[in-house]
Parts: C-alpha cells; structure tokens; sequence
C-alpha cells in the first residue's frame, strides 16, 4: 500500500497518455461487455425452451408453410399429447421501430402448452371467446400503456398475411411469467387467433410450425423421427427439432452470431493488448534512469517489477471500470435506439449481469497485467549501471 | 559475512585485488587492474583521474551496483562478492547512500517524497518516514522546499535534496560521483562544504569521484587513477 501513491503519481506524469490508454481499454471492455450481454440475451432466450415441446417445420426452410392438414397426422403419432398451429404474423404497429413479436396461435392448446404463461381465468375466457381478442405480454402492455379492453392494428410485412387492410384485434387478457419458476420467458409478445388469421386470408396461409407436447421429454428424439417419417414421401416433408434447437437454428440463420460477436471482442482486446504494451514499453524505456536510481537505493529487482507490473495493473483496473460504466449505460439505452432497439427489444431483461461485468473486468486486469509484463521483465533483468551509462 | 570478524573495524572500505574488465561483442576491455585501496571510517577520499581512468567504475563497485571480475571488496565489514543480488539491493539500503552527478530525483516526487523514497523499504510507519526525511531536509537546509518539485528547485538544491535521500537511512558510506559537476561554482562550494559537514559532524566515510581539484581539496586524502590502475 505504501507504493501506491508512488504509482499512481507516475500514472498521472503523462496524463494524457495514461487518458488514452485507459480510454482505449474501455472501449475494448465497453464492447467484450455489450456483446456478450448480447449473446447471453440469446443464449437466456433459449433457457426458456421446454424439454417436452418440440417443433415441426417445413424440412426446406422456415419461409415455406406446411399444410394444415398436417396436425391430425401429427397427433395421431405415437407419443404427442397435444400440437396446436403456430404462424410467426410479422405485424408491424404503426411504425417498424413499435416492433414486437407477434404470433397466431391455436389458443387452448396453446395455453394448455405454456404453463409459463400466467393468464387470469377470466381473462383467458374472455380471448377464448372473442375471435379478434388477443393476449399482450405485461412488457408490452406497459411499452405502450395499452389496458384491456384497448384495440390496435397491425399490419404485416409478410406477403400472404396482407389482406389490403390491418388486422385489428382487442386486449382481451394480459400475461406475465413467474421468472423465478421459468427463467427466460418472454412477456413481450402478443398472441391472437389462429383462425382469425385463417379466414381473413381466405383459409390460404398454411402454418408456419406445429408446437407438439409429447408424453415423456426422453422420447424426444424418437417422437421427432416417427413425425418426420410420416411426411417423408409428402410435397412438405417436415423437420422436428426441440423447442431449444428450433430457437437456436432460427437465432442462427443470421449467422453464427456468437462466434462473429467473440470474435469481435478477441480482436479488439488483441489490439488494445498490443496498444498498451506499447504504451508500458514507452513509459518505462523513459524512465530507465529512475529504475536505476530505485534499484541505486536498495530496490530489488523483483520489487521494481512489481511496481511496473501494478501501474499496468491501475490502467487495467482504470479501463475496466470506465468500459464497465458505460456497457451498463448502452445496454440500458439500447432498446431505446432507432435500428438496434428493434433487434434488441425482443430480448427479455438485458441487462449487465454480474458475470459478464466480472469477465469484462477480469479481462482488463488480464490486458494490465500482460501488456506491463514484457517491459516490467526487461526492468527486472537490467543492469543498473547499464541503465546508467545509457542515459 | 564470514570474513567480518577478520575485518578491521576502523576500515570502512576495502579494496583487494580488484579487476573489472568489460565484454563488448567479441572484446574483452579491462578498466580497473589490480586496485588494493582501504578507506578507513570516517575518512573523505576523493578519487581523481581523466576520463576513462575507471573512477566511476571503481566507485560502482564500492556502492555495490556492479561485481568485480576478480578480487574482493569488503565494505562496512560485508564482502560483497558473497552476496545475491536481492541481498546485495537490501545491503545497499542500508549501508550506502548515492550521490549522482546529475542528482537523478524523480520528478513526479516532491522535494520530501524523493528522500522519503528509500525509508519505503524499511518498516517505518509513514509518520516515522516523514519525520526522517524532514530531518534530513533539515540537515541539508532545505525543510522549507519539503514540497517543492524537483523542477521547482535549482540545481544546487536539487543536488542538496539527493543528499538528503542518500543520508536518510544513516548509511555508514556516502559515495559521490561528480557530485559537483554539474551546478556552478556557487553551488559547488556549498555542495562541498555540505559534505565536509556530513563528513566532520555526522562521521561519514565519503569516496568522491572528481575532476574537480577544488573539490579533491575539501578531501582529507586523493587516490589518482590512470588507465585502470592507483597511481598514488
């Protein structure tokens, strides 16, 4: 401790270089933070899958809907319990940048489906029994400051679901989520009538995806063969994955997200590495006389070292904590941005956890302590009388 | 150590039978043969010779911070030569203190920090530390620049402040390097008179490296030095 003001006295000598390098390693901590929060939003989305769900698709690709008729061939298969029809709407409130999910769905199976989703049974009679109601995540709700009872339109961007006109649907029930019970569980997203969507299209639209329950999540790989082998000769043959593979392939056609996001983040701390160890170079080769006169005065060797390796360690600490405030501060004002908000508002709770603020520390000490490292070892191993003559 | 029993008490510095030659590339460049010299406590030892004559290198060797290629030098009673590098540093601390020619403070340190900086290695408490070095400002005559950055003082009190820092720990041997070459004549002479204080009053063993003879004259005695070897 009695080093300390020693230390931070010489990170203050050139300020201006000591402002930059920190600023530098922010950035670098600024972005490993906001983009592995990014991926964990993904990865958290995931945990919410359930084990005894499975999807079934269209087996050449998403875009393609699979024929109605599929559902009573489905049930009919050994080991499903239940399967209701699911098509992502792609319905657009007022503006693109209102975006939130929005879903039309076979409502009882549905429900009966997703215990996570709390739904008052009034509620629930209510949406049951209005063919235009629909019910809002409470996220939602409160984005918009809609109450039951309020209507809305949405229009889709989706070719076969635009009639000329927007669908217009009432609030008929508002559903929350018990995170502790099931962690994960999106309550931003509106679900409404698969039917109203049906007949509005004049019975043309297919289905998007079966969500089937099946009897034992240990079947789950058998279950999927048999659905799929029912289809195999069919014009629509079917792909059924779980719930959790099925988020994952549909998060992964943008590419693989979390392999482009890490990548970005290693090449980042890669360069600020580089950038701080040249700034660590440059300050101790300025001070070589003073590491002379330090070692002159009884200093050991290892403790001039320690001394290097510590101020390298202040930058870290220093870049660490400011990259952390700001991440903190993006990942909250996110949402709120025109382009970025609408990919991120999906995600539900994002937020800087705790983890990831502690990776994104641990790398900035790391950077410190590797960037003081080669110049602290060539303090360590000179010679003070060669120090000396070179001055 | 083992040799400190054998070791005259009233010598401060022993020089045996010492050689230093450097390596270059391939070259092999002696600079000190066959130096014997024994400093006696308390004494004030100005070593003289031209440029090139292994003065500084002599004196390097006396503080400590190089090794002899061959011979011994004991100095306060420790031979030097036995001990590591971690023990040689904490040897220094304690029984040596350094006066550069270009005084070589830290300039992000005040005039206090600088002469407190080799009390941080010992087990001071930071209010012992401060008093010692206070104390040592005082000696110097400059307890009222305690504050002030080395940019902020002369060369003159720049250079006192290095003294101060080099008398800080009580060290037995004080060893000069230039000491005065570089400040005016002025300072110079108070510089000089500063150490024949430090010598007279506090019983210092001081080796001065000069080019100086009015400052080889403050000196009680003056060992020349020429292409490596005594001459007198």
């Amino acid at each position: 401790m009695k080093f300390l003001p020693y230390i931070l006295k010489h990170l203050r000598r050139n300020w201006i270089r000591t402002t930059s390098t920190v600023l530098a390693m922010a950035i670098c901590i600024f972005l490993i933070c906001t983009l592995r929060t990014f991926i964990e939003a993904v990865n958290y989305n995931l945990k919410s899958a359930n084990a005894s769900r499975l999807v079934s698709r269209n087996a050449v690709s998403l875009v393609f809907n699979l024929p109605i008729a599929y559902k009573q061939r489905i049930e009919n298969v050994q080991g499903v319990k239940s399967v209701f029809a699911l098509n992502w709407f792609g319905g657009v409130y007022q503006d693109f940048k209102n975006f939130f999910p929005n879903m039309a769905v076979e409502a009882e199976p549905f429900l009966g489906m997703y215990p996570e989703y709390i739904l008052p049974e009034d509620q629930r009679q209510a949406w049951l029994q209005d063919m235009r109601g629909c019910i809002v995540g409470r996220k939602t709700m409160e984005r918009f400051g809609w109450k039951i009872g309020d209507t809305f339109q949405l229009e889709s961007f989706i070719p076969p679901y635009r009639i000329g006109k927007p669908f217009e649907f009432v609030i008929r029930g508002v559903y929350d989520s018990d995170e502790k019970r099931f962690p994960g569980t999106d309550t931003t997203a509106m679900y409404f009538h698969w039917k109203y969507l049906n007949e509005s299209t004049n019975r043309r639209t297919g289905v998007g995806t079966y969500t089937i329950l099946i009897n034992d999540p240990r079947q789950a790989g058998e279950v999927s063969k048999r659905i799929d082998a029912v289809f195999e000769n069919s014009d629509s043959q079917t792909h059924t994955e779980t719930e959790a593979a099925f988020r994952a392939s549909f998060i992964s056609m943008a590419g693989n997200l979390a392999l482009l996001l890490n990548g970005i983040g290693t090449a980042v701390a890669f360069t600020i590495l580089l950038v701080t160890a040249n700034t660590m170079s440059m300050a101790v080769r300025e001070r070589r006389n003073e590491i002379a006169v330090l070692k002159t005065l009884g200093f050991s060797s290892a403790l001039v070292m320690t001394l290097i390796l510590a101020e390298a360690l202040a930058l870290g600490v220093l870049g660490g904590a400011v990259g952390i405030f700001f991440s903190q501060g993006m990942i909250k004002a996110l949402p709120s941005l025109p382009f970025i908000g609408d990919a991120v508002r999906g995600f539900p709770d994002l937020g800087l956890s705790p983890q990831v603020a502690g990776l994104g520390f641990g790398v900035a000490l790391f950077l410190g302590l590797a960037a003081g490292f080669i110049p602290a070892f060539l303090a360590y191993r000179a010679r003070i009388t060669e120090m000396l003559r070179q001055v | 150590m083992t040799q400190a029993a054998t070791f005259a008490t009233t010598t401060a510095v022993d020089v045996q039978q010492v050689r230093k030659v450097y390596q270059r590339d391939s070259q092999m460049i002696p600079v000190l043969e066959g130096i014997n010299l024994k400093v006696p406590e308390g004494e004030f030892v100005a070593l003289m010779g031209p440029s090139g004559s292994g003065k500084t290198t002599l004196l390097n060797l006396i503080a400590g911070i190089d090794r002899p290629t061959s011979g011994n030098i004991f100095v306060a009673g420790t031979n030097l030569a036995e001990l590591s590098e971690a023990q040689l540093a904490r040897w220094r601390s304690r029984n040596v203190g350094f006066i550069f020619q270009f005084y070589n403070l830290i300039p992000v340190l005040s005039g206090l920090e600088n002469v407190e900086l080799p009390l941080l290695l010992t087990s001071l408490s930071k209010r012992e530390r401060r008093e010692r070095a206070l104390t040592a400002l005082k000696v110097v005559g400059l307890a009222d620049r305690a504050s002030h950055y080395p940019r902020q003082l002369s060369g003159g009190q720049e250079q006192r402040v290095a003294i101060a820092r080099a008398i800080v720990t009580d060290p037995k041997v004080l060893v000069a390097d230039e000491p005065t070459g570089d400040l005016d004549a002025k300072s110079a002479e108070e510089i000089l008179a500063l150490m024949e204080t430090l010598n007279r009053e506090f019983k210092k063993t001081i080796v001065m490296v000069t080019h100086d003879p009015r400052a080889a004259r403050k000196a009680h005695t003056e060992k020349h030095l020429d292409k490596g070897v005594l001459t007198s």
